[in-house]
This record gives structure tokens, C-alpha cells and sequence, in this order.
């Protein structure tokens, strides 16, 4: 059955192996993926551990719907606390790792101490073996699960990695699988390289038993077609989600030089449509039939030649639009680098840009850049900082550092131009004409994040009845809906909903392309408890799912209160506030974030979120959720 | 109640709304179509100029704007609102 | 009238829903090991190749088979297994050509494609027509006129539509 895989504590520092059943308890109270993490992360760490020291717990999960019929069942998720923002460190990426590590009898891993040299773990139907790394320590991200699978001399095998960024612990440095596939963000890749764990590999020919094979076929089928008959699935599929820049950059709607422009005009160059000419068909993760990943070969210049996938709409605003930049190789060629480092694109293109903009300011000089100019625009010099930052070296080493570490280290006032939420980049999105976009980073678990809660279906004007029957359910709401993505009423529930549909997703173990994220017919909390009954015989309903989201996302804020966040920390820079747009589409132009309102939306989210008006939850929301005994260590 | 199965759910009902072939101006958000293949287009209703692609052959998407023309509607229409506040 | 799946390489994804589905379909689990089609893939290269039986119509695993378990069933256009007379040597797995026999290491028995008894789940699930089930005999059709439509625009003869 899918549900009899088990959770193994690993521990580094002793070399110690154990296995255990998860009960179905448990599986009702937070299915798996990110939801159970929630659960073990508050539970297995101690308050205020060093995030890149050996008490700091990495772990590793699929979701429940792993491997299953369910569409796009491919993610996985790793949390630990997190070294860039010293808050919940949470990341999800596709592939095919996590289906492979059911295959091999595990659902959950949680990675405790520090070993004494480079290791590897090997995960094979129920075995878990340490194994020495040091023939692949120092290797980029594909050539690490290359060796690997030529040492184990298996081509099938699976692995999740760090690359030189990771080793590096460049506090933003992802864990990687597949030439592609990033679990971005929060720094998981340093924690993994502080552990001195270079990557875990994973094969199985273990069955995933199907509840009820016949209907899950017929449903799974349906579910599918719901998902690709969507017209922003049809264009995903061609363009990847680069086709969002046609939209955003169209508007208005994205960070340039910085924070400094909303819009990067003439660049056509770097539209969507001129990567598809470089690249050769779709590829897809673990059972899904969107397929948003071009394959594409580097057309000229350095790295002319080399084979690389994506890049995604986040790889456009890093190297293009926030750097100023209107190159295509360039952006074809970061996005291989960043991929091979194994570093978060997003992170890497905020902070180049924001040291670009205190070059221009005259905060950072030839002198510190090395006698690099960083003038925005200047594409060779992004290429040049990736390299320095992943390696460590010069200005990269302190880049490295993440937002607010840097922005120490630097000094004068450079703080005062960076973009972040909590110590976390923010996408390149200009949120000041979208409120609910706004909200969304502001009070993200994670920090500064488009993935935890954002409404991006706002952007598109839906009408009040679409948007009445997509937010009324599965718990009933009755107040303000508004389709103008400019207005500031009922963006609360909005950002309240996505927040509970994603945390399901991410639970579930299901890409966010298929629910409600950029288009809003796709399968949600309905479609899910069918799915969850057909495939795994779990029976659950809608609003079961929504209180799973409930309980994950109560802990991860709980444990953010525990490690000292406060509501300040709940906020933007004084940039959205401050600096009005300039560029776009006069809807948009002039636009800022209102501070009054901004703080009422915070009262309605923490409202909604059973929460008291400093943004701690209520004793009696805690005790509706079964969460008043946390931490319990039951697992 | 909404937590009971129902037979028709959320997503399965506001796909009936799906509009094929159709997109919406980036301006003024109104529902536009455009002849197959068409390179160009023109709002009708706000007079805002996008490049077209076809990714799929009945499907077009805004590629991007026509820079000079919508660069001029915008500062128009902003220059007007600055002197009516006045 | 015979219909056999017919595979377009440069169309997979590498999603693998058809490794998932046919094990599904047939032993009620997903389980990559136990599917009948595979997809063989070259991460660093970006391709993948779906791997299934070919139906051969001169087949090398029924001509290995020292028991006859291995034959054709020229109603569905297939080789079957007659599991009855199967010995379980294996000797059908090394010998075809294309390795689309695959040990199920479970159920210790062979196993490839059946066509699903002439409902092929694996091509119902693939949107990207990198599988179909089709008419061997228009198999071809497709390129056929994509190549005469490349030869007529290289001989420059626009034709004109009709004149309504
Ligand atoms: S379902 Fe189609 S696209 Fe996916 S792996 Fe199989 S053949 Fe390839
Ligand atoms: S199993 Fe191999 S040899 Fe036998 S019919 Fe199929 S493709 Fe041909
Ligand atoms: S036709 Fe059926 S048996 Fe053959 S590969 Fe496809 S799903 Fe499997
Ligand atoms: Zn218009």
C-alpha cells in the first residue's frame, strides 16, 4: 500500500540507521511531504540551534500521493532550519528523486548530526547504507550523480545533491536532482554541505500498492485531462514558465535595474518565444502531461554547446530583468551555471542586482568588486558573480552570505536597497500595484516567497462569481471578493486560501501546476480527497485536507515564533511603501503599497488565521487543531 | 454544505467558462480575438497595441507590447489624470 | 487491419505515466520494474526513448523459447506467453533485440507488452503522441506528407486556394 513507506533517522555523527512505520494517525493528521515535516521539524529541533552546525536536522520527504496515479506526483520536499533566514527552512522541487525513494521503501528521512568526512547515502528497497564521498566531493551537480550511478553501476538510480555551492555553504545553495529540478530556496544545499553529506541515492523496485486500481485509472485520467485542457497548461507546455514574462513584463509587473524600474523595455530579445527557437522538445518530471520543461543547448558564446533545461520565468528576471540585462545566452548560460553550483536563482540574481544598484550608488567600488564593473546591464559581470559567489571568492564571498548578513558586512546604508522579506530575496515581481502579491511575501512562513501563498489568479481580473466559487470552498466565506488585482478588499482570504491549497499540494506531494496557482480551473481540495481515496484508500474530505493545511501551517509558524520572529517581520522594505512605479500600463503606474492598509490586511490574515493581533496563534486555535500538546514526539 | 461530494466540483464548473482561442488586452483586461496568424493587434476598446504569438495554431498570447505605442498611451493617460487632480 | 503502438521518440517527455499506468493496469501497483513499456533515458543529454515489445511479426523471442510458451496471437497482431508451458529461463529476455522483455522480479515470471488485450492504457494517457495506437499501415502517413509538403516548398509551386 502507498502507505506502509517509512521514515528512517539517520544520524550522521554516529552512523546510526533506524526505520520506522509512519501510523495512519499520523498520516491523517498531516499526510506527508511538507505537512509531516512541519510536524517533525518543530518536533526533532531544539530552539535556536546553529542552522549550519550539526544540531540542525535535515529533512527529506515525499508526498503522500508519491508515485501515484495522481497527476504530477513527483515532488519532494526538504526542510531543516534555514541558514539564510535563521527561520522555517522549506524547500520542493520535481524530478523524479522522491518517486524513486518510495520505490525504495521510504517516505520520510530525517538527518540528524554531522559526519566526519564527505559521504554519500545509498537507499535501496529498504536498505540504507553511508558510503564514502569523496570521489564526487567537489564535482558540479550532474557529474555528482553521474559518478555515482557509474559507481553503483546502476543507470536508474536517483539522486538528490549539492553542488560547489552547497560544499561552499553559500547560504542560499539549493539541493539539486536531474540537470534541473531545484529544491531552491532557504539554503537546504548549505545545510546538506554542513552535515558533509554530498548526496543521497536512491533506488527501489518496491511496489506502490494502488487502493482501487481500476477507478484510480479512470479518475487519474479525468483529473489529467482537467489539468491539460487548461489553456496557461498549453502554453507551459510549449514555453515553460517563461511564458508569465509575457505577461508580467507587458504590464509592468517586474523588478528591474533592482527595485528601481517595474518594467524592461525593448527587450524583445529575451522574450519567451525567442528561447523556443533554441530549444528541442519538452521535458517533463514523474508522471505529469504539462511538460513545462524545455531542453535546450547553449547557442553561442562560453558555453556554446552544452546541454541545459529550462530556464524558468525566475531565471528571465534574475539575469535579465532585475540586472538589466536583455541577452538571451546570458540568461541561457546563468541558468546553466546556477544549475550546476546548485544555488537559488532567485537569490543570486536579487543579490547581484542589489550590488549592482550600490555600484551605481557608489556604496561598492572598483575596489571591493576587484575591478569588476557592475554596472547594470553589463551581462558579463552576472555571469562573473555567479561564479564568485558559488566559489566564494572576493565580493562573492560576502554575496554568499544572503540579504541581511551582506548588507552587515557592507555596510553604510546598503540595506536600505535590498529586497527582502525575513532575510529572503523576493521573486521579480513588482508587487506594488497587487496588494494580495504583496501580502502574500509579506507574511510567507519562509520569507520573502511567491510559493507559500500567493493569489497569482488575482492578476488575471477573474470575475466576483468565479472567484466566489473558487474561494467559497471547502470552508464557507462570505466577505469581499474583488476582481481588480489593484484593490486591497478581501486580498486577506485569498492570500489565507492559497496558502492552506498549497501547503496541501506540497503535502500531497503534487506540483502546483496542477491546482490553483497560474490558472483557476485546476483541481483542488475535491479533486484531491478523490484522489487520496483511489490511490492510497485514505478517506478523507475536502475540509479534512484544508485542516491538514491548517495543522502544517500552524507549526511552521509556531516554529518560527520559537526561534523569535515577530510581527515586524511580517512586512515589506520601506522601498514598496516609498518609491512609487514608474513604467507600464497606466492602471499601474504611480502605484506603492499603502502602509494602513497593508497593516489591515495583516489583522484580517491573522484573523482568518485564528491568530491574536501579534501574529501569535490563539490557545483555543491550537486546541480546534489537535496542536495545544506540540511538540508531542510521536515520530 | 460545502464539504459534501458533490457532483459537479469547483474546478469541473468554472472550466465551463473556458474561452478557447480568446485572450484578454493587458490593458484594459477585455476579451479579444484575433485572426489566425495575426503578428499585431489593436485593442478595440483601448487602443493599446500587442505583439502576438500563436503557440498552439487556434491559441494566440501577448508576446509583448508595441513599445512606442503603448509607451505614448500610457504617458497620455497618466499626464491627463496628474492635470485632473489639480 | 492491425494496430500496434507506434512510438515517436522526440515527442517523450520522460514523464513516465506510461510505465505507471501499465503497471497499474496489470498488477494493480505502480512499480517502474513491473511496467511493460520502459523509458530509457540519457539525463545529460536530454533524451528519452519509451522501450516496448514491437509485435515482430518474425519474432526472435518466440524462435528462442525452448518450451513454445512464447507466440504469436495474430487476432491482436502480438506475442503472448503461455504461461502454462513458461519455465521462467528467461532466455526471451536476452534475445530480444530490443530488450522488451522485462523479468518482473515479484511475480518471477517475463513479461511485455500485451497491448492490454487491444485497449493500450499507455497510449490513452500519453497526451504527447509520443505513443499511439494506430493502423500499422498509415504509421508512415504522418511523415509521408510532412516530407512531400517540405519537397513542394522547396519546388516553389504556391498552390492558391480555391476561389470561392
Ligand atoms: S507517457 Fe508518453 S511522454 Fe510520458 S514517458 Fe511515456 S511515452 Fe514519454
Ligand atoms: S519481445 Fe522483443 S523480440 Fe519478442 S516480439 Fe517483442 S520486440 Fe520482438
Ligand atoms: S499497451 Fe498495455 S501492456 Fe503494452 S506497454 Fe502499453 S500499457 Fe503496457
Ligand atoms: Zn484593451
Amino acid at each position: 500500500m502507498a502507505l506502509n513507506r517509512k521514515i528512517a533517522y539517520i544520524d550522521l555523527t554516529t552512523g546510526t540507521v533506524e526505520a520506522k512505520p509512519i501510523p495512519v494517525k499520523m498520516r491523517k493528521q498531516f499526510l506527508g511531504g511538507r505537512g509531516l515535516d512541519a510536524y517533525l521539524l518543530y518536533n526533532h529541533i531544539k530552539p535556536g540551534v546553529d542552522a549550519l552546525g550539526p544540531d540542525n536536522v535535515l529533512l527529506v520527504s515525499a508526498g503522500v500521493l508519491v508515485g501515484t496515479l495522481a497527476s504530477a506526483s513527483s515532488r519532494t520536499h526538504v526542510a531543516a532550519k534555514s541558514p539564510l533566514t535563521g527561520y522555517f527552512g522549506s524547500c520542493n522541487m520535481g524530478g523524479f528523486f522522491s518517486p524513486e525513494l518510495r520505490f525504495a521503501g521510504f517516505d520520510h528521512l530525517v538527518i540528524k548530526g554531522k559526519a566526519a568526512k564527505p559521504v554519500y547515502l545509498w537507499i535501496h528497497n529498504g536498505e540504507i547504507e553511508i558510503r564514502d564521498a569523496s570521489k564526487v566531493w567537489g564535482k558540479g551537480v550532474r557529474d555528482t550523480q553521474e559518478a555515482i550511478r557509474e559507481e553503483l553501476g546502476d543507470h536508474e538510480i536517483k539522486a538528490m545533491t549539492i553542488g560547489i555551492a552547497g560544499e561552499n555553504k553559500v547560504r542560499y545553495a539549493n539541493v539539486m536532482t536531474e540537470i534541473k529540478n531545484s529544491g531552491g530556496r532557504t539554503g537546504m544545499g548549505a545545510v546538506m554541505g554542513s552535515k558533509n553529506l554530498k548526496a543521497i541515492a536512491v533506488r527501489g523496485t518496491m511496489d506502490i500498492k494502488i487502493a482501487h486500481p481500476a477507478e484510480a485509472l479512470e479518475y487519474d485520467k479525468k483529473v489529467i485531462s482537467q489539468v491539460t485542457a487548461a489553456k496557461v497548461s498549453q502554453e507551459m507546455g510549449k514555453l515553460g514558465t517563461l511564458f508569465i514574462w509575457g505577461a508580467t513584463n507587458s504590464q509592468g509587473l517586474v523588478r528591474t535595474r533592482n527595485f528601481q524600474l517595474n518594467q524592461l523595455d525593448e527587450s524583445d530579445a529575451i522574450e519567451p518565444e525567442e528561447f523556443e527557437e533554441h530549444t528541442f522538445g519538452m521535458a517533463a518530471c514523474y508522471g505529469c502531461q504539462v511538460h513545462c520543461r524545455a531542453r535546450y543547448v547553449i547557442p553561442d558564446g562560453e558555453y556554446k554547446g552544452v546541454y541545459d533545461e529550462g530556464p524558468e520565468y525566475t531565471s528571465i528576471g534574475a539575469f535579465a530583468g532585475e540586472p538589466g540585462c536583455r541577452d538571451l545566452t546570458t540568461v541561457l548560460a546563468a541558468n546553466h551555471l546556477v544549475n550546476d553550483y546548485g544555488m537559488d536563482t532567485l537569490e543570486v540574481g536579487g543579490m547581484i542586482a542589489w550590488a549592482m544598484e550600490l555600484y551605481e550608488k557608489g556604496i561598492l567600488t572598483d575596489k571591493d568588486t576587484g575591478g569588476l564593473d557592475l554596472s547594470f546591464g553589463n551581462e558579463a559581470a552576472v555571469i562573473e558573480m555567479i561564479h564568485r559567489i558559488a566559489k566564494r571568492e572576493g565580493l562573492g564571498d560576502i554575496l554568499a552570505e544572503g540579504p541581511l548578513r551582506a548588507a552587515e558586512k557592507i555596510g553604510k546604508d546598503s540595506i536600505k536597497y535590498q529586497i527582502h522579506v525575513k532575510g529572503m530575496s523576493a521573486l521579480h515581481s513588482d508587487d506594488r500595484p497587487a496588494p494580495a502579491l504583496a501580502l502574500g511575501i509579506a507574511t510567507a512562513s519562509r520569507g520573502a516567497d511567491h510559493l507559500r501563498s500567493r493569489p497569482a489568479i488575482d492578476l488575471y481580473h477573474l470575475p466576483e462569481p468565479v472567484l466566489r466559487q473558487i474561494y467559497g470552498q471547502p470552508v464557507p466565506y462570505e466577505g469581499p471578493l474583488t476582481s481588480d488585482y489593484t484593490d486591497y478588499e478581501g486580498k486577506s482570504w485569498q492570500v489565507f486560501w492559497q496558502e492552506q491549497c498549497y501547503m496541501a499540494v506540497d503535502s500531497l506531494g503534487i506540483c502546483k501546476y496542477h491546482t490553483i496557482f497560474l490558472g483557476p480551473n485546476f483541481p483542488n481540495f475535491e479533486e484531491w480527497s478523490k484522489l487520496l481515496y483511489y490511490n492510497t484508500g485514505l478517506e478523507m474530505t475536502p475540509l479534512d485536507i484544508w485542516n491538514v493545511a491548517r495543522r502544517a501551517n500552524m507549526l511552521e509558524r509556531m516554529f518560527n515564533l520559537r526561534e523569535g520572529l515577530t510581527k515586524q517581520e511580517d512586512w515589506l522594505v520601506d522601498r514598496y511603501f516609498d518609491e512609487p512605479t514608474k513604467l507600464g500600463i497606466p492602471k499601474i503606474r504611480g502605484r506603492v503599497i499603502d502602509r494602513d492598509k497593508l497593516h489591515k490586511l495583516i489583522d484580517e490574515f491573522y484573523g482568518f488565521q485564528g491568530w491574536d493581533t501579534k501574529g501569535v496563534p490563539k490557545p483555543e486555535t491550537l486546541k480546534a487543531l489537535g496542536l495545544e500538546k506540540e511538540p508531542s514526539h510521536q515520530l | 454544505m460545502t464539504n459534501e461530494r458533490r457532483a459537479e466540483t469547483t474546478a469541473e464548473a468554472t472550466a465551463r467558462g473556458r474561452t478557447y482561442g480568446a485572450f484578454r488586452c493587458l490593458n484594459c483586461f477585455e476579451r479579444n480575438t484575433a485572426p489566425s496568424g495575426a503578428k499585431s493587434f489593436k485593442c478595440p476598446k483601448c487602443g493599446f497595441e500587442w505583439r502576438l504569438s500563436w503557440p498552439m495554431p487556434t491559441q494566440p498570447r501577448i508576446r509583448g507590447p508595441v513599445w512606442e505605442t503603448n509607451r505614448r498611451l500610457a504617458e497620455e493617460a497618466t499626464a491627463k489624470q496628474t492635470k485632473g487632480e489639480k | 487491419m492491425t494496430k500496434q503502438l507506434v512510438i515517436d521518440y522526440e515527442k517523450c517527455t520522460g514523464c513516465r505515466l506510461c510505465e505507471m499506468v501499465c503497471s497499474v493496469k496489470h498488477e494493480g501497483v505502480v512499480n517502474p520494474a513491473r511496467s511493460r513499456i520502459n523509458i530509457a533515458k540519457w539525463e545529460t543529454k536530454g533524451l528519452t526513448v519509451p522501450v516496448v515489445c514491437r509485435q515482430c511479426e518474425d519474432a526472435p523471442c518466440v524462435s528462442a523459447c525452448p518450451t513454445n510458451a512464447r507466440m504469436r496471437d495474430e487476432e491482436l497482431g502480438r506475442v503472448i506467453v503461455n504461461y502454462d508451458r513458461c519455465i521462467g529461463c528467461k532466455t526471451c529476455v536476452v534475445a530480444c533485440p530490443f530488450g522488451a522483455i522485462n523479468w518482473d522480479p515479484l511475480a518471477r515470471k517475463v513479461i511485455s507488452c500485451d497491448l492490454c488485450d487491444g485497449e493500450p492504457q499507455c497510449a490513452r494517457f500519453c497526451e504527447t503522441g509520443a505513443i499511439r495506437f494506430i493502423e500499422v499501415s498509415t504509421a508512415n502517413k504522418d511523415r509521408q506528407r510532412e516530407a512531400a509538403g517540405q519537397l513542394l516548398e522547396s519546388m516553389q509551386k504556391p498552390v492558391q486556394p480555391a476561389a470561392r
